[in-house]
C-alpha cells in the first residue's frame, strides 16, 4: 500500500505539468460545453472524433509501419452498429418503410455506450478476419486488402436492405450534443496509445516499422505484434464510426467512400506519421481550418466583388496551405517527435537562442 | 531565409483563419431578414445545387425585400458531404443567425440537417429532396416538390394506362436512394393497377458509376418486357438505354426527374430519342401565372439557356413561399416562420398550388411527363392522379 502511495507521489512529482495540463483541458472542456454554442459545439466534436479515427490509423500506419487504407470501412462498421441499436424501436417501421427490418434485430435497443462499444467489438472481429491472412504477408498487401474491404463494406450495407436500409439509410440516431462523449472517449483513447506506445509493446511496433528483418532477429514476433496493432486500431475506429454516427444522427453508404480514408491519410500525414500529438494538433488544423476559411466562398469576402471568390475557393486556398506545411516541414508537422515538455523547452530554448545570437550579430554590424 | 520565409507563411494562415473568424458577422441584422441557402456547390452534387441556387437567387432579385425589409441569402457550401452538411447547417443557424433554411439538393444531405433545424426550432424548405423521410417526423421540415411515391404512382399510371403496358421490367441503382425508393413505389403502384402480382417480370440492379449494363439487360430481354422502368442518375441511364437498344430492346424506357439534363442527351445521342420521364415543371407551358413570371425573368437572366431546369423552378418556389409565410406572420422570428408554413393553403407558386399538409409535405396532384424528341426535351402530357 505504502509503495503504491510511493510510485503515486514519484509520478505526481515527475509528472506534475502533464498532471496539470490534463486538469486545466478537462476544466476548458467543461467551461466550452456550457458555453459554446451548438455551431461551435459541433466543430469541436467533429475534431475529437477525427482525432480519434486519425490517431488509431497512425497507431497501424505510423508507429507500426503497416499501411492501412480501410478506416472508412472500419468507421462505416461502428457507425451502422451505433445506429441499428440505438434508433427507437417505435421509430422503425417508419424508417425502414421499404422493407421491414430483419425481425431478429428489430426489437433490439441498446443503450449508446453498449452499442458503441459492440460497433468496436465487431470492428475488431472483421479486421481480425482481414489481418489473419494479409499480415502474414509482407509488403503492400496489407493496403490492398484494407481499401477492397472498405468498399466491399459499402456495397454489402448497400445491399442488406432489412438490416442496414440499403441505400436509403438510417435516420433518427439519437444524437449526442455534449462535448463529454467525444472529448471523453478522445482523452481515453490519446492516453490509452501514449502507454500503449511506451510500453514495450510500442516498441516492438517501432521496431517492425524500421526494420522488419532486424526486428524478427531481436525476437519481436512479426505476425502477432502487427495483429495487435491493427486490432487496436480497427477498435479505436469503431468506436470513432459509432461517435460519428451519433453525432450526425444519420448513415448511409455512401458517406464511407474510400475518400473519406484520403481525410485521415491528409491528417497523420500532416500531423506527423509516427506523432500522436501531432495527429491530434492536425486534426483540429484540418477541421477548424475548412471551416474558417469559409469566408473565401462568400462574394463580398473584403467589400470587393471578385469574380474569384465563390465556392470552392477555400479548398482550393486549404490544399495550398497543405502543400506550404508539407513542404517547409517533410515529416508532418511534429514529425516523430511528441509535444513534451522537453520538447517545448528545447524549442523555446533555440528560438531564444537565434534571437539573442541575431541581435548579438547586428550589434556587431553597427560597430 | 528559409527559416524567415516558413515563420511569414505560418503568420499569413493564421492571420487568414482569424479574419475569417471575425470577419463576416459585424453587420447591423435589424434591418435585413437573413435566409440560409444550404447547397452543394463543390462535390459530386455541385451541378444540382448550383441551379437551385440560381432559382432561389432569381427570386431574390424578383422580390428583394418582405415586411419593409431587404432579405439577405447566405449561402453555405456543404460540398455534397454529410458531416459538412451538418456543420454548415450549424453554421447558417447559429453563427449567421438565419430565420429560416432553403435547400438541400439531395435527400439525404438534407435529412442530415434535419435534427439541427429541429432542435434549434428554424424552418427549413426541401427544394427537391424527394425522400419522404426528409419531412417525416420533423416538424420543421418542409418542401416544394412532390414526393417519391408519388412521382412512382404517376410513371405507373403512365406505363399502365397511357401505354398500355402489361409487363414491367425495372431497373435500379441500388447504391441510390432515389431511385430505390423510385422503383419500390412504382412496383405498388403499377402492380394494384393492373391486379397482377407478377407483373414486374424483371428487376436489375447496377451500381453509381457502373458502365456495362449488358448483363442486366440480356436477363431483361429474355422476359420481354412490354415498358422497362430505369429511373436512375442521368449518365448511367442514358448508357443503359443506349446498351439496350444495341442489343435490339424496342420497348419504352421511361425514368423520373434525374434524367432531365442535357448531359442525358449528349450521352445518349439519338439512342435516347423517345425516352419518357415525370418531371417537376415545363417551361413552355407553365401551369400558374406565376410560372409564366418565372419562365420571363430566367429568359431575361440567362437568354443563352435553352430551357428552365425543374429544379430552379422549385428554387424559386421554395423563396417565394418562404417570404409569403414570413409576410402572413408578420415577422421574422422562426417559429411563427414554421406555423405559417405549415398553414400554406394553394400558395400560387411557378410550379403549381402548393398545399403543405401535415406532414409538411407540398400536396401537388400532377405531374408533368416529358419525352425526347430531336434532342429536346418536349412536354408531352400532364399526368393528374385523384387520390
Amino acid at each position: 500500500m505504502k509503495n503504491t502511495q510511493n510510485s503515486l507521489g514519484t509520478y505526481l512529482k515527475t509528472h506534475w505539468k502533464t498532471v496539470v495540463f490534463l486538469i486545466v483541458v478537462l476544466i476548458g472542456i467543461g467551461i466550452a460545453d456550457q458555453m459554446v454554442n451548438s455551431f461551435v459545439r459541433r466543430l469541436l466534436n467533429l475534431s475529437a472524433i477525427y482525432t480519434i479515427v486519425a490517431l488509431s490509423m497512425n497507431l497501424i500506419n505510423g508507429f507500426t509501419g503497416q499501411f492501412s487504407l480501410g478506416q472508412a470501412g472500419f468507421m462505416a462498421i461502428g457507425a451502422y452498429t451505433v445506429a441499428i441499436f440505438t434508433v427507437p424501436v417505435g421509430l422503425r417501421a417508419t424508417i425502414f418503410y421499404m422493407a421491414p427490418m430483419a425481425p431478429f434485430l428489430a426489437n433490439i435497443q441498446l443503450p449508446f455506450v453498449v452499442a458503441l462499444l459492440l460497433g468496436g467489438v465487431l470492428t475488431t472481429i472483421v479486421a481480425f478476419l482481414i489481418g489473419a491472412p494479409c499480415l502474414r504477408l509482407r509488403g503492400d498487401y496489407l493496403a490492398i486488402a484494407t481499401l477492397g474491404f472498405s468498399e466491399i463494406i459499402r456495397i454489402v450495407f448497400t445491399n442488406t436492405q432489412t438490416i442496414t436500409n440499403g441505400a436509403l439509410g438510417i435516420k433518427s440516431i439519437p444524437t449526442i450534443s455534449s462535448l463529454w462523449w467525444t472529448f471523453g472517449t478522445a482523452i481515453i483513447i490519446i492516453i490509452a496509445c501514449f502507454l500503449l506506445i511506451s510500453s514495450s509493446y510500442g516498441r516492438a511496433f517501432k521496431s517492425i516499422r524500421e526494420d522488419e528483418i532486424a526486428a524478427e532477429a531481436m525476437g519481436v514476433g512479426l505476425f502477432k505484434t502487427k495483429m495487435t496493432s491493427f486490432l487496436i486500431s480497427a477498435f479505436f475506429t469503431g468506436i470513432g464510426g459509432g461517435l460519428y454516427a451519433a453525432l450526425l444522427g444519420t448513415v448511409d453508404p455512401k458517406q464511407f467512400y474510400f475518400t473519406l480514408t484520403y481525410n485521415f491519410v491528409l491528417i497523420i500525414v500532416l500531423g506527423g506519421m509516427g506523432s500522436i500529438s501531432g495527429t491530434i494538433i492536425s486534426s483540429f488544423i484540418v477541421t477548424l481550418g475548412q471551416e474558417a476559411l469559409r469566408f473565401l466562398d462568400e462574394p463580398m469576402a473584403f467589400g470587393l466583388d471578385l469574380p474569384i471568390f465563390k465556392p470552392g475557393l477555400r479548398m482550393v486556398v486549404f490544399s495550398f496551405l497543405l502543400m506550404v506545411v508539407v513542404l517547409f516541414y517533410r515529416k508532418g508537422l511534429m514529425g516523430t517527435n511528441e509535444l513534451t515538455w522537453d520538447f517545448i523547452g528545447q524549442k523555446y530554448q533555440s528560438i531564444k537562442a537565434r534571437f539573442t545570437k541575431k541581435a548579438a550579430s547586428t550589434q556587431g554590424g553597427d560597430k | 531565409m528559409k527559416k524567415a520565409l516558413s515563420l511569414l507563411l505560418c503568420l499569413a494562415l493564421v492571420a487568414t483563419m482569424t479574419a475569417g473568424c471575425s470577419g463576416s458577422s459585424s453587420k447591423s441584422d435589424s434591418d435585413v431578414i437573413k435566409v440560409g441557402v444550404f447547397e452543394p456547390l463543390t462535390g459530386a452534387n455541385a451541378s444540382g445545387g448550383e441551379l437551385e441556387l440560381e432559382g432561389v437567387q432569381l427570386a431574390n432579385k424578383a422580390r428583394p425585400e418582405v415586411l419593409g425589409k431587404k432579405v439577405e441569402l447566405v449561402t453555405a457550401d456543404n460540398k455534397s458531404d454529410k458531416a459538412e452538411a451538418t456543420t454548415a447547417a450549424a453554421r447558417l443557424i447559429e453563427k449567421d443567425k438565419v430565420c429560416a433554411i432553403l435547400g438541400s439538393w439531395g435527400s439525404s444531405l438534407s435529412m442530415a440537417a434535419g435534427d439541427l433545424v429541429k432542435s434549434n426550432k428554424v424552418p427549413a424548405i426541401a427544394l427537391s429532396a424527394t425522400n419522404p423521410q426528409v419531412t417525416l417526423g420533423n416538424d420543421y421540415y418542409f418542401r416544394v416538390c412532390f414526393l417519391d411515391p408519388f412521382q412512382g404512382t404517376v410513371m405507373a399510371n403512365y406505363a399502365a394506362k397511357t401505354l398500355g403496358a402489361k409487363k414491367v421490367a425495372i431497373v435500379q441503382e441500388v447504391s441510390n436512394d432515389y431511385s430505390v425508393g423510385l422503383a419500390k413505389f412504382f412496383t405498388d403502384a403499377f402492380t394494384k393497377l393492373t391486379g397482377d402480382s407478377s407483373a414486374i417480370v424483371a428487376t436489375g440492379n447496377y451500381n453509381t458509376g457502373d458502365q456495362d449494363f449488358n448483363g442486366i439487360l440480356t436477363n431483361i430481354k429474355a422476359t420481354n418486357p412490354d415498358v422497362i422502368f430505369a429511373p436512375g442518375n442521368y449518365t448511367e441511364s442514358a448508357l443503359l438505354i443506349k446498351q439496350a437498344r444495341a442489343l435490339g430492346i424496342t420497348c419504352p424506357i421511361i425514368g423520373g426527374d434525374t434524367w432531365e439534363t442535357n448531359e442525358f442527351i449528349t450521352v445518349g445521342g439519338a439512342d435516347v430519342e423517345g425516352a419518357v420521364m415525370s418531371t417537376f415543371f415545363d417551361d413552355t407551358n407553365p401551369p400558374t401565372e406565376a410560372g409564366k413570371t418565372m419562365v420571363t425573368a430566367y429568359k431575361a437572366e440567362y437568354p443563352d439557356r435553352a430551357n428552365v431546369p425543374a429544379v430552379t423552378a422549385l428554387g424559386y418556389d421554395g423563396y417565394m413561399l418562404l417570404l409569403d409565410a414570413i409576410e402572413r406572420a408578420g415577422s421574422a422570428d422562426p417559429q411563427a416562420i414554421r406555423d405559417a408554413l405549415a398553414q400554406t393553403k394553394d400558395f400560387e407558386g411557378a410550379t403549381g398550388m402548393i398545399t403543405i399538409n401535415e406532414n409538411g409535405d407540398a400536396e401537388k396532384d400532377g405531374a408533368i411527363i416529358k419525352v425526347v424528341k430531336d434532342g429536346k426535351f418536349t412536354y408531352l402530357d400532364n399526368v393528374t392522379i385523384t387520390k
